[in-house]
Order: structure tokens, then C-alpha cells, then sequence
């Protein structure tokens, strides 16, 4: 191969590094007018009066529009449960309460300040115990009547989903267990902080509407707006263009919807919408926070032989797609390691908050975090070596899941362990860090890459140029612009400068399910693989006639067809394209794909909406930290990932996701906390004192991947994209509580949370 | 309260009747046409706002319009005229410096002046240099690999 695994230069990178690039936020057609919503001031409350009138009235208005002026809907990815405008009370703060349309932004924002809202607020339900409990006020008392999308699940009250799986054993083996080891770890919100705003122009034209926007899953755009509007999907056009990052929070529709009530309500003027940075971190679907609570039996040997692990997840007032999400407790409920029978309960609970949603690594960061927390503890309870300890319970091949999802290449785990062993030999980084205030942690896990369906049709065009049609979209991760530029240059033979792919349109292209779970360089790389397969099998066919040889012994490769044996007689690729196109037609081929779900048993759990793990990949990551013990700050001076990749397509993309995944990983661990208020408002609600990842904090990432090619991906490929971000929460925290003695049971681990570690531990020493 | 404006952008004069509260960025953006430089938060923290003044790095979005009266502006449209300019260009689409590529023009620009007051400073020195830009995609070590590659060979702090 000459071009799969090899080092290219990303095919959108110029025009971004030129600044010529048009993100989201930069399309505007001629006689755009701006829009802006009317929020919710408020986390909880009953509305009691909304009078339009004066802003109706302002100099440049061209719409207003609320709950009274759309249909009487309510739209959602898994549960129809959100208004496009709130009706008769809002339950987070931010929570859309009417639009305005003007012809600047400047009159929109005063229209909007002339609308006079009247809410009676009540009191915000915001802790997550509180939430669950029979006494809590229902934040949807019509729950009932909520219609799923795709069929019902167990929900009640508060509860917006519940997964709980009670195998037998676990009573009598905490019965007849040495010891238990309990803990409890608390999680904040973390916002996913792409650096452009979310934004999306909508026209209404001729009865359909279409929307530009910079997103993850222009499908889910299209189908959520259909159903807000209560119109048929295909009224929707949505055109995607290049994306200032997502990392989860662009994968449903956000915006978009009202765009396209204001533009009809305009006349059909294009309407665009784009968040202010406050609005986009105050309404982004971010990580949930959570409470995990873990408990493991020990037998007299130190063994773990069974575990209870509980989760409540923050849902904040509407589901996304969160109900899906929370089965993946119990794929993680053990980690990687062996600990017998295990109970899981998984809750998802409603609270007066900002509905919560994807972030890269979904669930996992926190349910890691805890279960390596917890096994650190085990580990120091028992006075054992953290690392032989996790080796000794490790998953081995052929290893029965909780859901009896077979891993029969688990063995990679131990591989994984040996390839971090090799860089960084444990008991050498144990003595390095044994000063006070130095820490090293170890932890793994375990992923699944996305198996969502995807196409793509491969075009060959007569100048020997190729086109790829498809709707996957590029995050910014380089799945499309290496991943299945890459896949389809090295198919046909030519040099990744001479692949395009298309921007999505859901007119055009057909169904893709987004970028998201590391899905694209895999899924829609196979599909454009296999649409090439039928593309190669075409241009044999031609050209065996033009070289007059069997089709069989005809070579597509370096940019020509040639018969095998005599490369330096063929045809340029476009010469039997242009054949082709006036003998018999033009030349394309169109493929699809998707990874079935691993056989798993349905009777293994009540809720279990995200049944099993397709494509399972595997990752060990060491960190070394050094804590300043007079400013609490932690730096982490080093960190290790070893990863199972399948197979690298490039290497360039794969480095830079994992060197990402581990910043946000990072961030997760020490700095960024999207902190609830007892009022249900964020505390943080800019980027002033929302504390990202600067170049000043992140070491440079030590990479190690596994390449265990999968015979179903192309090339070999499974997902890479997602998982570095799995451990960063996990192994940071077990180096801190190794470098400062004292445990600590949260996220992030900010400057005071040490502080005050260390004051206890000193308080406790003088005691 | 409108004021006008006199000023070179990318090395030719421009004039503008502006709002008196208006941002540089607002004038570049809207006014001029050049979305190359980018709008993240409005606040001074992202840094995808970045541009010269006077061959300075700014944040454009809170900086206002009025001050670069008589001075010389120069965005990421500008930047490939000078050859550092076009040098960083290049390093960041070879080394993976690019992945979204929202922060990248104010990356860019931030890197620009760094060289050309510094040609070959430290790492420590670039990361310093850089932690008045956010970038969310990369963690940051293909941009370093980026600076890495413009300034290798010459003799570093």
C-alpha cells in the first residue's frame, strides 16, 4: 500500500490555513436577516404572561414568533418530549421562549428586549438523589403521554430512563465476601467548547425548507426539524457546511428548527441564527454530571468475586438522545477486569438544568474514572501493587460480558499493558515518583465504534479525477478529508489530491449517521471502499476492451489502466472514464455499510437500549503528575497511551486524535467544571471562567498503537477518534491521590480541591 | 455615534465610517468582508480572533475599531505576504497543526509575529507565546510540531 498508512497533508487544510474556508457561522446569502431567541431567565417556572406586541412594532422586524405561532409538537431524538418554543412553563435556564427576526442583529436583540415575559418561578430540582425521589416535583408531569421514537423503555417520574441488570450471585457472594471496599465519586459537567458557535441559516422556499449549517448529523437536523414543524423529513434540505468542531454537542439539532419557524415566518427570508458564546455554553448539550457509586467483595485472597455498581446521570430537562446512553454502565461497570457476578443500576434523571448530550466518550469518562478509581483503592486497601493487581483480574481472550457479548480478542489488553510497560516500565516510574508530590497512575478500558449505516457513491469523472458523494461529515477530525480520501486514493490508485468528497446534503446524498463514536473513517471508509470495488470492476470492463485483454489481467494503479505485466503501455485513468462515459455511460459505483450489533443476550437487563459493543478496541494510559503543593496545581508532566486501532489509515489524523481526545481528557480531570448551583444556574458561563486546556498545560502525548486489522473495516480499520479522551480522568486522578496521600472522590481536581486535600490530610495528621 | 477611519489592511489603505462602539473585528468581519478571522467568544479568551496591529498579535474582538486609526492591520487573508507568514502556513497544513480549523487563522497569525520577533524560540517560549489561543482539537503537540517545523535548523532558545 502506498497510500493507506502513509503520512498525507489533510485535503481541507489549506483553505483552512488560508482562512478561505466558509464555516457555519461565516455562510450568509444575500438578503439574510438576523434572528435571536428570547431565553429563559429562569431554571424553573411557570409562564404567566408573554406580550409580542411592542417588539412586533420595532423599527426592522420582519418576525416574531412563539409557542402560539407553531405547531403544538413536541420533538426528540429518542423521546418527543421538547417543544420548539416553551408553552406553558421552562425548566432550564436558556430554554427557548420566542424568536425575533429583524433585518440587523442589532434590531433583533432590542425587538427581543421588548418582549414582555411574565414567569411565576418555582423552585429548580436540581440534586440528583432529590430528583429521583417520590418527593420531588415532576418536571414533566405528562410524562406518560410522551411518545418514544423507537419504541418504549422503562421510565417513570423523574426518571428519564433506567437500565438494571440483577444477574445471580451477588447477594451471596457480598454475603460470604472477606471484605467490601465502597466508594463514591461525584462528577461535574463538562462543555464540549468547539470554537465556533453553534449557528444555522433557514430558508423557507416553496413549501420546503432549507438549512445551511456546520454539523455532525445533518439527518438528525433534518428529522428533528420535521418533527417540531410536523412535516415530512424530506421538506427539509439540509446543506452542511465546514464544522468549527463538535465533539458531540452538533450531533442533534439545536437552533436550526427555530431558524426555519422565523424565515416562514418572515416570508421566507433566509433567517440566520448564531449563538453568543454565553448562549452556546449555557444550552450546549454537555457531559452529565454524576454520582457512581461502587462496591466490590473481596474473598479472603484479595479477589474481587462480585460488585454493585449504581449511576445516576444528570438527563438536565430533556432527553437527546441521553435514554440510549445509559446501558453503557453496564458494559463498563467492571472496566477490564474480572470481578464477578456484578449488579447494575443505571439511572438518567430529569433536572431543572440544560439538557445534557454526547460528548466524546459517552457515559465512559466517568464510569472509568470510577471503576479505576476504585480498583487504585482495592488495590491500596489490600496493600497490593496497582498494576499486578489490575493484570491479575484482566479480561482474557474469549472473555463473557455481563450482556454475554464475547470478547474473543481481549488479549489485546495485555498486549496494550505491555506496550505502556515497554515505554514507561512501572516499577521504574513508581521509584521516579516516589518524591512528595509526584504521582503516577495506570488504567484501561474498552470501546465500541459507532455501527451506525452510512453510503457513498464514487464517481469517476472523465479527467481521471474522483468524486465521493456522501453525507458524512467532517468534524475536524480528518475522517473525511484523510480517512476516506485515503481509502478511496489507495482503492482506485490515485494520489489523495485527486479524491474529493462532497459536503453533505441530505437531498443528495444518502442516510449517514453522523460523525460521531469514531464511526466515519470506518463505516462510510467502507462504503466508499466497496462503491470503488464497483467503480474498479467498471473501468476493467471498459479498458479490456480499449487494451483488448481479459478483464481480470487489467491493473488499476498509479493513476493509470494498464494490462498486468505492462505498466508502461496503459491508459490514464480518465482516458477509459472518458471511454466509458460515451460507449456505455459514466462511470460510478455506490456502497453501504453498517457493523451488526455483537450477539448479546436481551434477558441480561431491563433498559438495555445500547445492547452490546460492535468493534471493540482496547487502551492502557499511564500519566505522571507533580502537584505544587503551596497553589494546589497539578501539571502533568507525561502520559502514555496505548491504543487498538485496527488498522492506521493515517497516521497524521490518528496522532492528532488521540493527542486531542487526551487534552479534553485532561481538561476533564484538572480544570473544566460546568458547576450547577443549588438554583440550577451554571457557575461557570464563559469562557473566562470555563478553564480550557491551554498549549501551556498538555504534554505531548506519547502514542503507541495496536494494529489488529478487522477483517469487516476497511483496511482493517476500526474506530480511533473517540477513545483517547476514555482514561484521562482516570489515570490523572490516580496519580494525584498517589502523589498527595489523600483520596479524593471528584472532578475535575482544581487547584482547591487539592488545597483542601492536603489541609484535611495535615489536619488529620496533627489530630 | 459614527466615526470615520482610516487604516491599511493586508498593505492597502481602507476607510470606513464606523459605530464608535464597534470592534476591529466587527469592522473586519462585516464591514471589510474578511471571515477569515473568526468570532469564538467575543470575550478575548479564544483567540480565533487574532490579527497585527503593527505587526503585534491582538485579540480583534474586544479591541476597538477607533484605535487602529493610522495604523496597519494585517489578518490571516494578509498573512501569506510575508514569508514567515506563508512559512507557518505551510508548517501547520504538513504537520497536522490543522483539525477543525476554527482557531487556526488566529493561530497562525499568534505564530507569525512569535517568528518574527523570535525566529527560533524554545519550546516553553512557544507555548507561553500560544496560551492566549484555544484550540480544542488538536492537545496542542502538531501545532508545536507545526513551529517545530519553520523554525528547524536555526539555533533555538
Amino acid at each position: 500500500m502506498t497510500i493507506v498508512g502513509e503520512r498525507f497533508r489533510r485535503t481541507d487544510g489549506w483553505p483552512k490555513a488560508l482562512g478561505e474556508a466558509i464555516f457555519g457561522v461565516d455562510y450568509l446569502p444575500q438578503g439574510t436577516i438576523h434572528g435571536v431567541l428570547l431565553r429563559s431567565p429562569v431554571p424553573s417556572g411557570r409562564i404567566a404572561g408573554l406580550d409580542v406586541s411592542a417588539a412586533k412594532a420595532m423599527p426592522g422586524v420582519r418576525a416574531v414568533v412563539s409557542a402560539a405561532d407553531v405547531p403544538d409538537t413536541r420533538a426528540g431524538w429518542v423521546l418527543r418530549e421538547q417543544p420548539l418554543f416553551a408553552r406553558d412553563r421552562v425548566r432550564y435556564e436558556g430554554e427557548p421562549v420566542a424568536g425575533v427576526a429583524a433585518d440587523t442583529l442589532e434590531q433583533a436583540r432590542a425587538a427581543r428586549d421588548a418582549i414582555v415575559l411574565e414567569i411565576e418561578e418555582t423552585a429548580a430540582v436540581v440534586d440528583l438523589d432529590y430528583a429521583m425521589s417520590e418527593d420531588s416535583p415532576l418536571l414533566h408531569p405528562d410524562w406518560e403521554s410522551y411518545v418514544p421514537t423507537l419504541g418504549e423503555y422503562p421510565r417513570r417520574r423523574n426518571i428519564a430512563a433506567e437500565c438494571i441488570s440483577d444477574p445471580e450471585g451477588v447477594d451471596e457472594a457480598f454475603e460470604a465476601a472477606d471484605r467490601i471496599i465502597e466508594d463514591e465519586y461525584r462528577v461535574q459537567r463538562q462543555y464540549q467548547a468547539y470554537i465556533e458557535p453553534k449557528g444555522a441559516v433557514a430558508i423557507y422556499q416553496g413549501g420546503r425548507y432549507e438549512v445551511h449549517t456546520a454539523h455532525q448529523f445533518p439527518f438528525n437536523v433534518r428529522d428533528r426539524i420535521a418533527q417540531y414543524l410536523d412535516i415530512r423529513p424530506s421538506q427539509v434540505r439540509v446543506i452542511g457546511h465546514t464544522i468549527g468542531g463538535g465533539f458531540g454537542a452538533k450531533l442533534d439539532a439545536s437552533i436550526e428548527p427555530h431558524a426555519c419557524a422565523l424565515s416562514k415566518a418572515a416570508g421566507g427570508l433566509p433567517v440566520k441564527i448564531v449563538n453568543t458564546r454565553p448562549e452556546d455554553l449555557l444550552t450546549c448539550p454537555s457531559r452529565e454530571d454524576a454520582i457512581t457509586r461502587i462496591r466490590t467483595a473481596l474473598d479472603k485472597d484479595g479477589n474481587m468475586i462480585a460488585r454493585e455498581l449504581e449511576v445516576i446521570a444528570g438527563n438536565g430537562a430533556y432527553s437527546g438522545e441521553m435514554p440510549w446512553l445509559a446501558s453503557i454502565a453496564l458494559h463498563c461497570a467492571r472496566g477490564v477486569y474480572r470481578a464477578g457476578p456484578t449488579r447494575v443500576k443505571s439511572w438518567l434523571v430529569y433536572t431543572n438544568t440544560a439538557p445534557t448530550g454526547a460528548f466524546r466518550g459517552v457515559n465512559g469518562v466517568y464510569l472509568y474514572h470510577a471503576v479505576e478509581r476504585h480498583m487504585d483503592r482495592i488495590a491500596g486497601e489490600l496493600g497490593r501493587d496497582r498494576r499486578e493487581y489490575r493484570l491479575q483480574h484482566l479480561f482474557q481472550p474469549g472473555e463473557v460480558l455481563l450482556n454475554d457479548q464475547v470478547l474473543e480478542d481481549a488479549g489485546i489488553l495485555g498486549e496494550a499493558f505491555d506496550l505502556v510497560e515497554e515505554a514507561a516500565p512501572w516499577a521504574e516510574r513508581l521509584s521516579a515518583t516516589a518524591g512528595p508530590m509526584k504521582g503516577v497512575g495506570i488504567g484501561a478500558a474498552w470501546w465500541v465504534t459507532n455501527p451506525m449505516p452510512g453510503t457513498a457513491t464514487v464517481k469517476l469523472n472523465e479527467d481521471g479525477s474522483i468524486g465521493v458523494i456522501t453525507a458524512a461529515t467532517d468534524n475536524g477530525s480528518g475522517a473525511v478529508t484523510l480517512g476516506i480520501t485515503q481509502i478511496v486514493a489507495e482503492k482506485l490508485g490515485v494520489q489523495p489530491e485527486d479524491v474529493y468528497v462532497t459536503m453533505p446534503d441530505t437531498d443528495t446524498a444518502g442516510f449517514d449517521a453522523g460523525s460521531q463514536g469514531s464511526r466515519t473513517t470506518r463505516i462510510v471508509g467502507k462504503a466508499a471502499s466497496i462503491a470503488a470495488d464497483e467503480v474498479i470492476g467498471k473501468i476493467k470492463q471498459t479498458a479490456s476492451d480499449l487494451l483488448e485483454a481479459a478483464p481480470n489481467d487489467i491493473v488499476v494503479a498509479d493513476g493509470k489502466v494498464f494490462v498486468a505485466g505492462s505498466p508502461d503501455s496503459g491508459l490514464p485513468l480518465g482516458d477509459v472514464a472518458m471511454a466509458a462515459t460515451w460507449t456505455v455511460g459514466p462511470i460510478q459505483g455506490t456502497g453501504s455499510f453498517l457493523t451488526p450489533f455483537p450477539d448479546f443476550n436481551p434477558g441480561c437487563a431491563t433498559g438495555l437500549m445500547f445492547p452490546s459493543f460492535p468493534t471493540p478496541t482496547y487502551h492502557v494510559h499511564l500519566a505522571e503528575v507533580e502537584v505544587d503543593p503551596v497553589t494546589g496545581a497539578v501539571e502533568v508532566t507525561r502520559y502514555v497511551v496505548a491504543q487498538e486501532v485496527g488498522k492506521i489509515i493515517s497516521p497524521t489524523g490518528a496522532y492528532g486524535q488521540v493527542s486531542g481526545g487526551v487534552a479534553q481528557g485532561i481538561g476533564y480531570a484538572l480544570y473544566e467544571s460546568l458547576g450547577i448551583g443549588e438554583d440550577g444556574r451554571y457557575r461557570e458561563r464563559n469562557l473566562e471562567n470555563y478553564r480550557l486546556p491551554l498549549a501551556v498545560d498538555i504534554p505531548r502525548v506519547e502514542f503507541f498503537p495496536l494494529e489488529h486489522p478487522d477483517p469487516d473495516g476497511p483496511f482493517g480499520a476500526k474506530g480511533v477518534g473517540e477513545n483517547s479522551v476514555l482514561l484521562g480522568g482516570a489515570v490523572i486522578a490516580n496519580a494525584v491521590v498517589d502523589a498527595i496521600g489523600v483520596p479524593i472522590d471528584r472532578l475535575p481536581i482544581t487547584p482547591e480541591v487539592v488545597l483542601k486535600a492536603i489541609a484535611a490530610k495535615r489536619s488529620a495528621a496533627v489530630a | 455615534m459614527s466615526s470615520g477611519l482610516a487604516f491599511a489592511v493586508n498593505g492597502r489603505g481602507v476607510t470606513a465610517v464606523i459605530d464608535g462602539a464597534a470592534t476591529l473585528l466587527d469592522v473586519i468581519r462585516n464591514d471589510l468582508g474578511l471571515t477569515g478571522t473568526k468570532e469564538g467568544c467575543t470575550e478575548g479568551e479564544c483567540g480565533a480572533c487574532t490579527v497585527l496591529i503593527d505587526g503585534k498579535p491582538v485579540h480583534s474582538c474586544i479591541y476597538p475599531a477607533v484605535s487602529v486609526d493610522g495604523h496597519s492591520v494585517v489578518t490571516i487573508e494578509g498573512i501569506s505576504g510575508s514569508e514567515t507568514g506563508r512559512a507557518v502556513q505551510e508548517a501547520f497544513w504538513d504537520a497536522g497543526g490543522i483539525q477543525c480549523g476554527f482557531c487556526t487563522p488566529g493561530f497562525i497569525v499568534t505564530v507569525t509575529a512569535l517568528l518574527d520577533s523570535n525566529p527560533a524560540p524554545s519550546e516553553d517560549e512557544v507555548r507561553i507565546a500560544l496560551a492566549g489561543n484555544i484550540c480544542r482539537c488538536t492537545g496542542y503537540s502538531q501545532i508545536l510540531d507545526a513551529v517545530d517545523g519553520v523554525v528547524s535548523g536555526k539555533e533555538r532558545a
